[in-house]
């Protein structure tokens, strides 16, 4: 095994321990798209590009794009919402 | 439950799962060998059989057709839900403005992002098209492409914002993309029962292999493959971000 893929092997648990430790959901989507970055790196080092285009696509554009917008959206002020709950 | 009884519980489901964890782990062929023939099967064959070196594709479009069509229709039928649960008119106004959390404020685009943005989503929808063309030669095929195509998409939201972005995806397209897509790849499988061969059977003249137009019916399937995918990703993009506009009146119900 060559030093590349132990270090990226290293670099994946390190990142994905980072998503399972942050606790801010905003910090945790960004930690995610570091994470597929990595993984991303990992499959193309394994002799996979075509996953590393889907992990690239997905895992680091599209997936924390949708997260961001559903943060934004729950925490989005919304008039029904207010005249609700009275505020 | 209390503390204690949940550290006991996890001692206890180590203690039962431990064993064979390391049963497994102990027992795993080494890091880089392939035992499985199936492989090594297709490396042997697919070339002379179906003229692509592209072997993934061969097993997605042609030996395994059917596995992708099922594929197909999961992500359309997710991309179908996530539309009718994302249903209402918030958004859908080019002109709607941003929706607030409490008082941080929404910064304007700056020039370099806007510069950087433009030029990079050019190349990345170039990169996409290439990814799908090339997917009977070389790594890759309709679904990353297709993503790609779409991750570009986000790109152009980033750099002209949502209203120069919605001027550009027009949502009819997207839809007939991703349903059309999907449509011509069944309706490949039906065009070979028409002509009396099986479902999905390759009765297309397959070309000479490393041609970019080698494969024969696997390129349109290859084709349906790339625009449902564009189309389903981009759909999701304009209904997710759709949601973070601001409310008109009457939207809320």
């Amino acid at each position: 095994m060559s030093i590349l893929i132990a270090a990226l092997l290293l670099l994946a648990a390190a990142t994905g321990s980072g998503v399972a430790l942050t606790r801010t959901p905003r910090r945790q989507v960004m930690a995610m798209a570091v994470n597929g970055l990595v993984l991303a790196l990992l499959f193309m080092v394994l002799q996979a590009p075509d996953v590393a285009f889907s992990e690239l696509a997905v895992g680091t554009v599209a997936l924390p794009l949708l997260f961001l917008a559903a943060l934004a959206s729950v925490r989005m002020d919304r008039r029904s919402d207010r005249a609700r709950d009275g505020g | 439950m209390t503390r204690r009884a949940r550290l006991l519980l996890c001692v206890l489901a180590a203690a039962c799962l431990l064993p064979a964890c390391l049963h497994v782990a102990l027992h795993m062929p080494p890091f880089g060998a392939h035992p499985l023939p199936y492989g090594e099967a297709i490396n042997a064959l697919a070339t002379r059989q179906r003229h692509v070196t592209n072997m993934v594709s061969a097993v997605n479009f042609d030996y395994r057709g059917l596995d992708t069509l099922g594929e197909e229709f999961m992500l359309l039928g997710a991309v179908t839900g996530t539309a009718v649960l994302l249903r209402g008119s918030r958004g859908e106004q080019l002109t709607a403005r941003p929706g607030r959390v409490g008082n941080r404020p929404v910064a304007p685009r700056s020039d370099a992002v806007v510069l950087i943005c433009r030029a990079l989503a050019a190349l990345t929808v170039l990169f996409g098209v290439y990814v799908v063309l090339h997917a009977m030669t070389t790594p890759g095929g309709g679904f990353q492409g297709g993503a790609i195509i779409a991750a570009a998409t986000a790109l152009i939201f980033l750099g002209e914002g949502y209203r120069g972005w919605r001027r550009i995806m027009r949502t009819g397209l997207l839809d007939a993309a991703e349903g059309g897509g999907a449509a011509l790849y069944a309706l490949c499988g039906f065009a070979a029962m028409a002509a009396g061969w099986p479902f999905l059977h390759n009765f297309l003249p397959l070309g000479t292999p490393r041609d970019v137009f080698s494969g024969g019916l696997m390129q349109i399937e290859n084709a349906g493959v790339g625009f449902a995918v564009a189309g389903g990703f981009a759909v999701l993009f304009v209904e997710f971000l759709e949601e973070t506009r601001a409310e008109r009146d009457g939207d809320g119900a």
